[in-house]
């Protein structure tokens, strides 16, 4: 078995409160990891804690088998650690071409470092996430559902090894949903291992090889979707406790 | 318009500009020195201002640290003048590793106020140096014409000019971008942000740095409270904000149109114009916030409703 990202024993409090509470789990590569649990779970706290963002209180994180929970956010993404942010973080002055270059710029191996080529490989990104169309406008003319689109390509376009998904499907249609599941899937098929966080279970059960369930900032179950799924604690903690 | 063709334009407006001190009055030369000089400082300014996003009022400081350089140089060494500049700009880039270290952590607000105190510093400090003439200052060797100095300052703007114009199309310069929008996201897309916030300020006060040193040798004389003076640290904010922070050839058009207005306004009622100016810049940003080079993108497009839209986000 071959793991590309592996967490042992993570803890992290801010002040008083623990947001992550000991938490142990191993990503093999090219699978889909699904991360659920209710809202306050730590799921967005664990996504921070991998990529970078946020320093652990307590314990590790291995990337192709390398500690890494001590470099700095911009090292993770040139080892090929990318993630999207739940609360959408474009650069709202640039184009939306732009945004993604920026990507490609600066991204993990074989980016392009030219500007034309980097657009060049921006459009192809804005193609494969359907956005290609709103190129040539500024970020913050995008409204929601673009918006996730533009942070799905800008992470990919740093052609990443490991990509970490925060809610890339809330405040989706139906249709909308297909589509991104079936871009993820296309993702995971170019051999890029992904992390999942979601909400909408029909997308959760679909994508995901293993899912792990967070409550409280402890790993409440991890296994087989089928399996997770029909655990009590994990109905408990999503459904409150069921009547006697 | 394309970037190519504002480029040959610029050429040409440079090579006009370089005739100047052959046909033109001295008033008018001295005046297109201090032009030039304020033009140079307020794009320097936009390299870290503009570009990084980071609004600093320790720009005076290499500035002033330029201007030393020489004056230390050439009055304490008997060193050449270009020996000087380079003195200078040493000291300034030295100052802005040294200082962007801590200071370049700090965002928005906290930035500015951080940088604000550093002029007052550099003033005591400079004060107390013997080498540096205390607070007597230091007198320059005199040389006379004004041509040289305007040629090398119309050659400084053009180099900071064009510095900026590829700053503006590079790798380098699309990772400022990133963190003046967004820094944590531009770190997440593996843009270095310490090693690029430090860089740009070190590349803004080397030419701060030898606007600072053309400007002392033109004045022959350099005391510690005309070198730090943090109000020409405000006058470079307004020009670049007045004329388009971030944009390539905005802080340029700032600096000429207001140097020209508040020249004009001086040689007449001296009382009123600096309330006129005051007058001029609050309408500004009331009616052009994202400065002038934005104006003329957008009212093509939008007309006078640009004006009404601007107020609105104002909430005036």
């Amino acid at each position: 078995m071959d793991a590309i990202l592996e967490v042992r024993s993570l803890t992290k409090r801010f002040h008083g409160v623990v947001a992550i509470d000991n938490v142990t789990f191993t990503l093999e590569r090219n699978k889909i990891l699904g991360l659920i649990g209710p809202n306050g779970a730590g799921k967005t706290t664990l996504v921070s804690l991998v990529s970078g963002t946020l320093e652990p209180t307590n314990g590790s994180v291995l990337f192709e088998g390398a500690l890494i929970h001590q470099l700095p956010a911009y090292r993770r993404g040139l080892l090929g650690i990318a993630r999207t942010f739940q609360v959408m973080r474009p650069f709202p002055g640039l184009t939306v071409v732009d945004n993604v270059a920026v990507g490609a710029l600066f991204g993990a191996a074989n980016g392009s470092h030219k500007l034309s080529g980097a657009q060049e490989e921006a459009h192809r990104w804005l193609k494969f996430v359907g956005l290609d169309h709103r190129a040539a406008q500024r970020a913050d003319a995008l409204g929601g559902p673009d918006r996730k689109r533009l942070e799905l390509a800008k992470a990919l376009a740093m052609r990443p090894k490991l990509l970490l998904l925060d809610e890339v499907m809330a405040g989706l249609n139906h249709v909308e949903i297909e589509e991104v599941i079936s871009i993820i899937k296309k993702v995971r098929d170019q051999g890029i291992s992904i992390v999942v966080i979601e909400h909408v279970m029909k997308a959760i059960q679909s994508l995901s090889d293993q899912l792990l369930v967070l409550h409280h900032g402890e790993k409440i179950a991890e296994g087989k979707p089928e399996d997770v799924l029909s655990k009590d604690e994990v109905i408990t903690a999503y459904l409150g406790r069921k009547r006697s | 318009m394309k970037l190519g063709l504002k480029l040959a334009l610029a050429a040409l407006v440079v090579g006009l500009l370089a005739t100047v001190p052959w046909w033109g009055s001295p008033v008018m030369v001295q005046f297109g020195i201090n032009a030039l000089i304020l033009a140079t400082l307020a794009q320097s300014w936009n390299i870290i201002g503009g570009y990084t996003g980071y609004p600093s009022f320790g720009n005076s400081v290499f500035y002033g640290l330029g201007g030393y350089g020489v004056a230390i140089a050439m009055v304490q060494f008997h060193l050449p003048f270009a020996v000087g500049l380079l003195l200078g700009v040493f000291l300034a880039v030295l100052f802005a590793f040294l200082l962007g270290l801590p200071v370049l952590r700090l965002r928005g607000h906290y930035f500015a106020i951080a940088t604000l105190g550093l002029a007052e510093v550099m003033t005591a400090i400079v004060s107390n140096l013997e080498i540096a003439g205390r607070n007597v200052g230091l007198i320059l060797p005199l040389l006379k014409g004004d041509t040289v100095f305007f040629e090398l300052s119309l050659a400084l703007l053009a180099v900071t000019t064009i510095t900026v114009a590829w700053i503006s199309r590079s790798r380098f310069g699309f990772g400022l971008i990133a963190i003046r929008e967004n820094e944590e996201a531009a770190a997440v897309m593996a843009v270095n942000t310490t090693l690029y916030k430090i860089l740009a300020f070190a590349l803004c006060s080397a030419f701060a740095a030898i606007a600072g040193g053309i400007h002392a040798y033109w004045i022959t004389y350099l005391d510690p409270s005309s070198a730090f003076d943090i109000t020409l640290n405000v006058k470079m904010i307004i020009m670049a904000v007045f004329g388009g922070a971030g944009t390539i050839f905005g802080p340029v058009l700032g600096a000429f149109a207001l140097s020209a207005i508040s020249e004009i306004l001086a040689s007449k009622v001296t009382s009123l114009a600096s309330i006129f100016f005051g007058l001029v810049i609050v309408a500004a940003v009331v009616f052009m916030p994202r400065g002038f080079a934005d104006l003329v993108r957008r009212f093509r497009q939008q007309r006078w409703r640009y004006f009404q839209e601007n107020i609105k986000a104002h909430r005036v």
